[in-house]
């Protein structure tokens, strides 16, 4: 059974009353019948169109934001509200202005275990912070810290908790293209260590091939659909420097940005049509609809898709 | 070790600094220059003009028996030098008591502060429990702002009569006039602060599972903490500027009181003087609010 | 308070000596008003017996001593407040503090200054206070429940008579009578005050209506110098010392003096609350005959320039020594140039008259201030003690009528107090 499963999640959003004038429905459709499964331990990104309401599941799952059909059930129960089992990382890293590295880490430390003594505490927030590499920085406050410290407390914040899930909304998307790569080198490090379950929404593809064990590719809004989930067998640990040249990155990242560069719309009557529907984890034949490249002729059969419509 | 090297004030505060005495020291001397009067010849009056002027208080007798005029009658502003007089007598002896209206300017001062403390803190205190209210409830902020709007532009001192009729004590109404004047523009600011914490904060205290208070004291007060410092140092000018009123219409003995004597016997001298008492007191307390600022100030 | 003493060189050894170096070192404090500097040097030049004996001339100091002996036993509230404005018609409230008439009588009294007419009403009704000045109406516009909560009023004694004058700003100095006075902008310290029953007087008798063809308006005492040198109002029938006050800083003249109105009026009065009498009588006793004593002391013209240095500090009158002086004996400057000797410009004497208390209830009348019909005379001897007055004055050894009511005359016309009825209907010009 699915550790963390998104049952035909939808979400409809009540129009402003001059649409409703115009004749048009009173409702705005966001995103429709998303179903996504995540295995205990799996690191999964979705990837879409900025708009296509990537952070809004987020926030679903999270326990900001309520769907309007279906549910959210982690662990075998429904869960609605936030809680520390479902940590979130910011991408404006949501750092309390106020309080230094170190309190903002231990903030969370306390919450979650709040029957533990001061030196326990304070012992576990070092050790959180040390595996982020923010020795030195601990009394400092985040307005004197880089966009990538910030977001490493942000990180340690979130392990910290050793919640059940992590969910990351975009999390380096504020940060300086080079200092990215390391942190996510970083981030693939602590989770390899800690075998936490992670859901992560992004608009980078790179980045997304780079950490997660699945894609999954959302289509465009208004009505946006969970379209499909593609596996990346990259084998770990994953390097950018390795990864870049093997052919299965490149079949990957050209397929996903073509999904997203044809405006990633769900699949029509036109179409070659999908095989017969199975289960979530069954394989299905390779699509057809591919861009030419000879690298990917090579390469055809090694691609493995699965269809969750 | 070598001794760390002397530290000098940098070239631009040392001019500023330079810049304020001149002006000041200018202002005076216009000042002084403007009121100076010539000393008094008896010559030419006789005895009848001359006992008329000392009825008019014009001119007094020295224990020596000259005349001169009367340095304790002034016609227009007085002068610099008086003011400074009154000055060092009024602070020769600060704590005198000579009856029961006439106590020295340490303990009016003392009285004033305390009424306007014991006012402000507690007004401050509640508008802040008010504001957190509020500017977390979009339903109450709905429901009760008509109210707030209405109330906030009453002047302070339009609740004294009615408040001495209900309360009939006059020292807890002049207290509660400083806390009319406090309320307003913390609760108003308190509600902006809390009602645009960044929502990310709020959601940070969610997931952490915070009891409400734990959100209210770890989160919401010291997200909103800036501008509620803002809000009470409005609260602040408008409690000082009415205390002194409140004190004159009450009979309260204190600074605003001392001010309102002086003027009822035209010692001009004496006004300046508690004028600038006045204005020296806040000065004091505003340097207070300067470091409750910075304590809780933060960059984003 | 310095414990330097006049009569005896040693130490106090019993509590009676204690009480005997009080009340001389009260005495000694009023006569140099607290000059420490003056009062030694005095001591020095003339030695501590003459001292005595110079002062036993002028205040019974053994009968002093003898009555705080007697009265301190039976007192139930020793520590009192009296609120008062700071004009000279409170002289005897506000001397009885230093000169030691209260001490003298078993009492531990403290005056506090009101700066308005308001202020004390609201510090009577609030029982701020134990006891006050007020104006001779004020009693009983406060039994009445006229513009305050009815509260019920005792007026043991007036304070003083005379001492009241319209003061006219400087620019009017030609004006001769009420008919140069149209459109003039009055100021009064309160509505229900012997000064707007006078001016209103004054002003219908030259044929001016006062609500008509000029404006009256309330204003606190203190404030009125300021008004006038600001050019605010055109005039005022205030209680000094403000009109010599106002003579003082070049403001204004004196035109006319209150005597020449109705010589003899009643000004200010001692009042205290029915309840507060009844509660502690002993203490109500003890603090009638002080100011009755204080009121015969007052009266007696040689005191007047010791009194005038001991009210003039800043926690009582804060005036000018020689302002007071003018008022006290009655030799001051008008304003025009000339100095005048009135003697009787403002005299004390405790005996409230029910004739006074009518007179003023039929002005209250005219002017409606009081609508509903009423019993004079009753209402006059339910507030106004005079015959407690006469007894306490004869018992302390002064001179005081036996009857309560007598004919008064104001600007040449008798007033009755048998007719007050028809006195209130009878004038031309009134509000009725």
């Amino acid at each position: 059974m699915a550790f963390l499963s998104v049952e035909r999640v939808s979400k409809y959003f009540p129009i402003l009353a001059g649409a409703t004038a115009r004749g048009r429905e009173a409702v705005f459709c966001v995103f429709k019948d998303v179903e996504l499964r995540l295995a205990k331990g799996e690191f999964v990104t979705l990837v879409g169109h900025s708009g296509c309401g990537k952070s809004t599941l987020l926030n679903i799952i999270a326990g900001f934001e309520q769907a309007s059909t279906g549910g959210v059930i982690l662990d075998g129960k429904e869960v609605t509200d936030p809680s520390l089992d479902r940590m979130v990382v910011f991408q404006s890293f949501a750092l309390m202005p106020w309080l230094s590295a170190f309190d903002n880490v231990r903030l969370a430390v306390r919450a979650a275990h709040p029957r533990w003594d001061k030196a326990r505490v304070r012992e576990e927030t070092h050790r959180y912070l040390d595996m982020m590499g923010l020795q030195g920085a601990e009394s400092k406050k985040p307005a004197l810290l880089s966009g990538g410290m910030r977001q490493r407390v942000g990180l340690a914040r979130a392990f910290a908790v050793q919640p059940k899930v992590l969910l990351l909304d975009e999390p380096f998307a504020q940060i300086d293209a080079l200092t990215r790569g390391v942190i996510q080198e970083e981030l693939v490090r602590m989770w390899t260590a800690t075998q936490h379950t992670v859901f992560m929404v992004t608009h980078d593809v790179d980045e997304a091939i780079l950490l997660s064990d699945r894609i999954a590719l959302m289509t465009n809004g208004p009505e946006a659909r969970l379209t499909e989930c593609v596996e990346v067998n990259l084998p770990r640990p994953r390097s950018r420097e390795t990864m870049i040249d093997t052919v299965e990155y490149i079949r990957l990242r050209n397929y996903i940005l073509h999904f997203l560069m044809r405006g990633s719309r769900a699949p029509t009557a036109h179409d070659p049509q999908p095989a017969a529907r199975q289960g979530p984890w069954a394989q299905a034949t390779p699509l057809s609809a591919t861009p030419s490249a000879s690298v990917l002729d090579q390469a055809e059969n090694t691609v493995n898709t699965s269809r969750t419509v | 070790m070598d001794a760390p090297p002397p530290i000098r004030l940098p070239q631009a505060q040392q001019r500023s600094w330079i810049i304020s005495l001149s002006l000041l020291g200018v202002g005076v001397l216009l000042w002084h220059l403007a009121t100076v009067r010539p000393a008094f010849d008896p010559q030419g009056l006789t005895a009848d003009q001359l006992q008329k002027m000392e009825f008019n208080g014009d001119i007094v007798r020295t224990d020596d028996g000259r005349y001169i005029s009367n340095p304790e009658k002034v016609q227009g502003i007085p002068g610099p030098w008086a003011v400074v007089k009154k000055a060092v007598a009024e602070f020769a002896e600060p704590f005198h008591k000579k009856g029961a209206n006439d106590h020295g300017i340490g303990h009016l001062i003392r009285y004033t502060v305390t009424r306007f403390a014991v006012g402000f803190l507690s007004a401050s205190v509640v508008a802040v429990l008010i504001g957190v209210v509020i500017g977390l409830s979009r339903t109450l902020y709905r429901a009760l702002n008509p109210f707030i709007q209405v109330l906030k532009p009453i002047s302070p001192l339009a609740w004294m009569p009615l408040l001495l009729y209900t309360v009939q004590h006059p020292t807890w109404t002049a207290i509660l006039v400083v806390f009319m004047a406090s309320l307003w523009p913390t609760v108003a600011n308190t509600a902006f602060g809390v009602s645009t914490i960044r929502k990310d904060y709020l959601q940070v205290a969610s997931l952490l599972q915070l009891s409400w208070f734990q959100r209210l004291v770890r989160v919401v007060l010291p997200a909103a903490a800036p501008t509620i410092v803002a809000g009470l140092r409005i609260s602040f000018g408008s409690a000082l500027v009415a205390v002194v009123p409140a004190e004159m219409l009450l009979g309260e003995l204190g600074v605003g009181y001392l001010t309102w004597i002086e003027w009822n016997n035209l010692h001009i001298a004496g006004i300046l003087f508690a004028i600038l008492v006045v204005g020296i007191v806040g000065v004091i307390m505003d340097a207070g609010f300067n470091r409750l600022a910075r304590l809780v100030t933060y960059t984003e | 308070m310095a414990q330097d003493h006049v009569a005896s060189a040693a130490a106090p050894r019993t509590p009676e000596e204690r009480l005997d170096q009080c009340v001389e070192s009260a005495v000694m404090q009023a006569i140099f008003g607290g000059n420490e500097f003056r009062r030694r040097r005095f001591l020095q030049l003339v030695g501590a017996s003459t001292a005595a004996t110079l002062i036993r001339s002028v205040f019974p100091l053994d009968t002093a001593k003898a009555i705080a002996q007697e009265k301190v036993k039976e007192i139930e509230k020793k520590d009192l407040t009296v609120a008062f404005i700071p004009i000279t018609c409170a002289t005897p409230i506000i001397m009885a503090e230093p000169l030691g008439f209260y001490s003298k009588h078993g009492l531990n009294a403290t005056v506090r200054r009101a700066s308005g007419w308001a202020m004390i009403r609201d510090w009577a009704i609030n029982r701020e206070v134990d006891a006050t000045h007020m104006l001779s109406p004020m009693p009983l516009s406060i039994s009445l429940g006229i513009g305050s909560p009815a509260t019920p009023y005792f007026m043991p004694a007036v304070e003083n008579v005379n001492g009241q004058a319209i003061t006219l700003h400087i620019k009017h100095k030609g004006v001769q009578s009420a008919k140069d006075m149209k459109g003039f902008r009055f100021c009064v310290p309160f509505d229900y005050s012997m000064h707007n029953y006078l001016l209103r007087y004054y002003l219908a008798e030259g044929g001016l209506h006062p609500d008509k063809d000029v404006q009256i308006r309330v204003v606190p005492p203190p404030e009125m110098v300021a008004n006038l040198k600001a050019g605010n109002v055109d005039g005022y029938l205030a209680p000094d010392p403000f009109n010599q006050r106002a003579v003082y800083e070049n403001a204004g003249f004196i035109f006319m003096l209150s005597k020449e109105i109705w010589d003899g009026h009643p000004c200010c009065a001692f009042a205290i609350s029915q309840e507060f009498a009844k509660t502690y009588p002993n203490t109500f006793l003890a603090l009638f005959k002080a100011i009755v004593d204080a009121t015969h002391f007052a009266s007696k013209a040689e005191n007047r320039k010791d009194i005038a240095q001991a009210i003039a500090s800043k926690n009582y009158l804060n005036q000018p020594v020689t302002v007071l002086e003018q008022v006290l004996t009655g030799r001051y400057a008008d304003g025009l140039g000339n100095i005048k000797e009135v003697a009787d410009r403002i005299n004390f004497d405790p005996f409230p008259w029910h004739s006074m208390a009518v007179w003023i209830l039929t002005q209250m009348k005219r002017w409606k201030h009081i609508e509903s019909e009423l019993d004079y005379k009753q209402v006059a001897e339910q507030i106004y003690l005079a015959a407690e007055c006469g007894k306490l004055s004869r018992e302390l050894g002064y001179p005081a009528p036996e009857q309560t009511y007598t004919k008064h005359t104001i600007m040449g016309r008798v007033f009755d107090p048998d007719k007050a009825g028809e006195y209130a209907r009878s004038f031309a010009i009134s509000n009725l």
